[in-house]
């Protein structure tokens, strides 16, 4: 009897997962090369909760999953009210492979476990928090179905957190001109990055070189991030995904136990 | 096994587009008729074809053969109306046949168990009825399946129970053109591969017909191995599923039905598809006035609301034909008393008072339609039609782009699965449009927009008067500006009082570090657009 049955069975029921296969199992969906080194495999992770918060999170969400669109993933949104077209076409999404769900927000959690079944990202601006148990159930789907959710606002549970931390509209020039592009500082867990998001085009790009200087927070933008996202403290194991497999491998043997 | 239960008697009239031709000019039944399609014969009688006229002749070769013969061109509307007329007798002898195609008709011989005692009975009533009645000639079959019974009614014989499939063995592998038009490119194949009866066909195992021929193919096999093709097989009838039209004032104009009855039918088959299902037999009822109905069953393979319409308006013409003479001489003479037939005059006065429409037979829909290159999208239906029976059939919406200035002129939401019928044209030019970057979300809210003194800030179309310092939501909250951008009008349709335009906007960004967008119309500031 060979052991790869019990492990698949294993890691499709309860998200558990060997250690090799966490991070080189299910490549992740392509994302626009301005945005990969956002994530720490340089795409959407599958299978995982992914927040997006702040200023222009939006845009960001619909940035990201232009690439994977494009590559005939279906995507869907939940609670983002009436976007618009024009502007989710400029970002670069497919329109053939996007679903605007116009549900109420207190039933965002049940429109998405419908959706996690067949739909490969969900991008959701969560109504409300869900409760721990609701939580867990909805991690442990995602997981099942390796599908991707991002929220728009922080979620516990999430493994890897994006925040919009300031944006520069340039271009109005005080009555002169108009908006051209929005210089973008984000925090993840790679770090921190600029971005133009929108660019002249729509599309996220990359700031041209010698535009303007960063402020020197670079230092301190990952633990900032940690500490204020996971909000357990524990800033070194918590956003680590092997540390939630043991986790709940613990859970398992005491219920088992 | 299931031979009492399928078992059908097929009446067909042999060459059929020819007799309706006949009808349709008035040439009587002794001389000679050809009906060209395409250049080429597709029917003649029988006296044409005593003259040696074949099917696949052209003019020309009639011409040579029979000068004396009458050549129509083929017309469709007149076989299907000739036929729906004629078959009326049938009306009081049988409770439900179906017209399979002008010519043809099936009746469930289990129909006519409690009537009639035994097949051929039932057959010579039927039969002299219809001829009695027409004077056309009716060929007879009686067999297993619908197919088989076609092919017996070709031959005029009655196939034994549990012979059909020996009977359908026997035939030759051209008859799979009584399968339809597009049969007739595999008969060609088929012959090729050499096989020549129709039992060389079916000896072939279903899957590699299924896997060298399609659905189609597997469908073709089905009929020549005698079983019952899957439509009739599926047969689903949860409900009666009906539309029903009462007219404002009775009619006998047909172009009036045909526009009533592709509205009625477009909600009939709006109404089949929200129970997920498909419709392929149609019944439709006529009421006249007077209180007669007319009723029949047709079988339409592309079910369409034009397609119904389409036989509704046969049925109508073929049916108030019947009263056609009646009603000329009654207008000429309206006080005329010795009128030969008061009730069908009555009718024909009145018209037909109400249509309906009922979803005969009703079939699951083999499944939904996939695209090659697109991952789940069975998956991907299945689950947005679940949350539009949820949550209603707006919650689900796709998105398109159409004409218009602002994002949400351009926003073209529509539900899944519906067309799409933008307002605008898209590729029309749109002056003043808004370039990208565009706002990411629609808004309607009624602002102010505040100079630095605190009075609202006037646009005019040379610029605004003020500088803007404060946007005051309808909340009570305010934001303060920190940059603005030039303000630009659009003018247009000033030639048309409804569609006059006249705005002027503004993007805006707030000490919070948001990007707006707004619009004055009529005097007052509107956010339109966040750039979220």
């Amino acid at each position: 009897m060979s052991a790869a049955p019990v492990v698949e069975q294993l890691s499709r029921e309860m998200g558990i997962s060997t250690a090799a296969a966490l991070f080189d199992q299910i490549p992740p969906h392509p994302v626009d090369p301005v945005l990969s080194p956002l994530f720490r495999r340089g795409g959407l992770p599958r299978g995982e909760l992914v927040t997006v918060s702040g200023e222009l999170s939006l845009s960001c969400g619909l940035a990201t999953i232009a690439a994977a669109t494009r590559e005939q993933k279906w995507c869907a949104g939940i609670g983002l009210g009436e976007p618009a077209v024009s502007s989710i076409a400029d970002l670069g999404v497919d329109l053939d492979h996007f679903v605007n769900l116009a549900t109420p927000g207190e039933d965002w959690l049940r429109v998405a476990s419908i959706l996690i079944e067949s739909f490969d990202i969900i991008l959701v601006d969560p109504g409300f928090a869900p409760s721990a148990s609701e939580r867990a159930r909805l991690l442990a789907k995602i997981r099942e179905r390796r599908m991707s959710l991002i929220s728009l606002r922080p979620l516990s549970g999430s493994t890897e957190q994006i925040e919009i931390t300031d944006t520069r509209w340039s271009g109005a020039e005080h009555g002169r001109g108009r908006l051209q592009s929005c210089l973008v500082r984000a925090r993840s867990q790679t770090g921190a990055h600029r971005f133009l998001l929108p660019g002249p085009s729509g599309t996220p790009t990359s700031v041209p070189a010698g535009t303007l200087d960063v402020p020197a927070e670079t230092s301190d933008a990952a633990a900032g991030v940690s500490t204020t996202q996971t909000g357990t403290g524990d800033a070194e194991t918590a956003d680590d995904p092997r540390w939630s497999t043991i986790t709940q491998l613990r859970q398992v043997i005491s219920h088992v136990g | 096994m299931s031979d009492e239960f399928s078992r059908t008697l097929v009446l067909t009239v042999p060459d059929w587009p020819a007799v309706a031709a006949a009808v349709e000019h008035g040439i009587g039944p002794g001389r000679p008729v050809a009906v060209l399609h395409g250049g080429k014969v597709i029917a003649a009688n029988a006296p044409a074809r005593a003259a040696g006229i074949t099917a696949g002749n052209n003019r020309r070769a009639v011409g040579y053969r029979c000068p004396e013969a009458h050549v129509a061109v083929w017309d469709e509307e007149a076989d299907n109306r000739h036929f729906s007329a004629g078959v009326a007798a049938l009306e009081d002898l049988v409770a439900r046949f179906t017209l399979l195609s002008p010519g043809t008709l099936a009746i469930p011989l289990d129909s006519l168990r409690h009537s009639c005692a035994d097949e051929a009975g039932a057959v010579e009533t039927l039969v002299s009825a219809l001829v009695d009645d027409t004077g056309w000639e009716f060929f007879p079959g009686i067999a297993d399946t619908v197919f088989a019974a076609v092919l017996a009614a070709g031959q005029a014989r009655r196939v034994e129970p549990g012979q059909t499939v020996d009977f359908l063995s026997a035939q030759p592998i051209t008859t799979l053109e009584y399968a339809g038009t597009e049969a007739t490119g595999l008969i060609e194949v088929f012959l090729q591969l050499g096989l020549r009866t129709l039992g060389d066909f079916a000896r072939l195992a279903a899957e590699d017909v299924s896997a060298r021929f399609g659905a189609f193919g597997r469908h073709v096999h089905d009929l020549a191995s005698g079983r019952e093709t899957v439509p009739l097989a599926d047969h689903v009838r949860g409900e009666q599923l009906e539309v029903e039209l009462d007219l404002d004032a009775p009619t006998t104009r047909s172009d009036t039905l045909g526009f009533l009855a592709r509205q009625l039918g477009a909600d009939l088959l709006a109404k089949v598809r929200r129970q997920g299902l498909v419709c392929t037999q149609i019944t439709i009822e006529l009421d006249a006035a007077a209180g007669r109905s007319s009723s029949r069953t047709w079988r339409i393979e592309d079910m369409q609301e034009n397609s119904i319409a389409d036989r509704l308006r046969w049925q109508a013409e073929g049916w108030l034909a019947g009263g056609a003479a009646p009603r000329g001489d009654s207008r000429q003479e309206p006080d005329t008393v010795d009128d030969p037939a008061p009730d069908v005059e009555d009718f024909s006065e009145d018209g037909i008072i109400a249509l309906r429409l009922i979803a005969a037979e009703l079939t699951t829909p083999i499944g939904a339609t996939r695209s090659l290159f697109d991952e789940n999208t069975g998956q991907i239906t299945h689950t947005l039609e679940r949350l539009q029976g949820l949550f209603g059939p707006d919650a689900v919406l796709v998105p398109g782009l159409q004409g218009g200035w602002d994002p949400a002129e351009t926003n073209l939401w529509t539900p899944w699965q519906q067309a799409a019928v933008p307002e605008r044209s898209p590729s029309a030019p749109w002056p003043g449009a808004l370039h990208a970057p565009r706002p990411t979300t629609v808004e309607r809210l009624a602002v102010d927009v505040l100079a630095a003194d605190g009075t609202s800030v006037e646009a005019r179309p040379s610029g605004l008067e003020a500088t803007p310092a404060t946007i005051r939501f309808p909340t009570g909250q305010t934001e303060a500006v920190t940059d603005y951008s030039g303000s630009w009008p659009i003018e247009s349709g000033w030639w048309d009082p409804e569609r006059a335009v006249y705005r002027t906007r503004l993007q805006v960004v707030t000490d919070t570090g948001r990007a707006l967008l707004l619009s004055k119309e009529h005097g007052q500031w509107y956010l339109t657009g966040r750039y979220c």
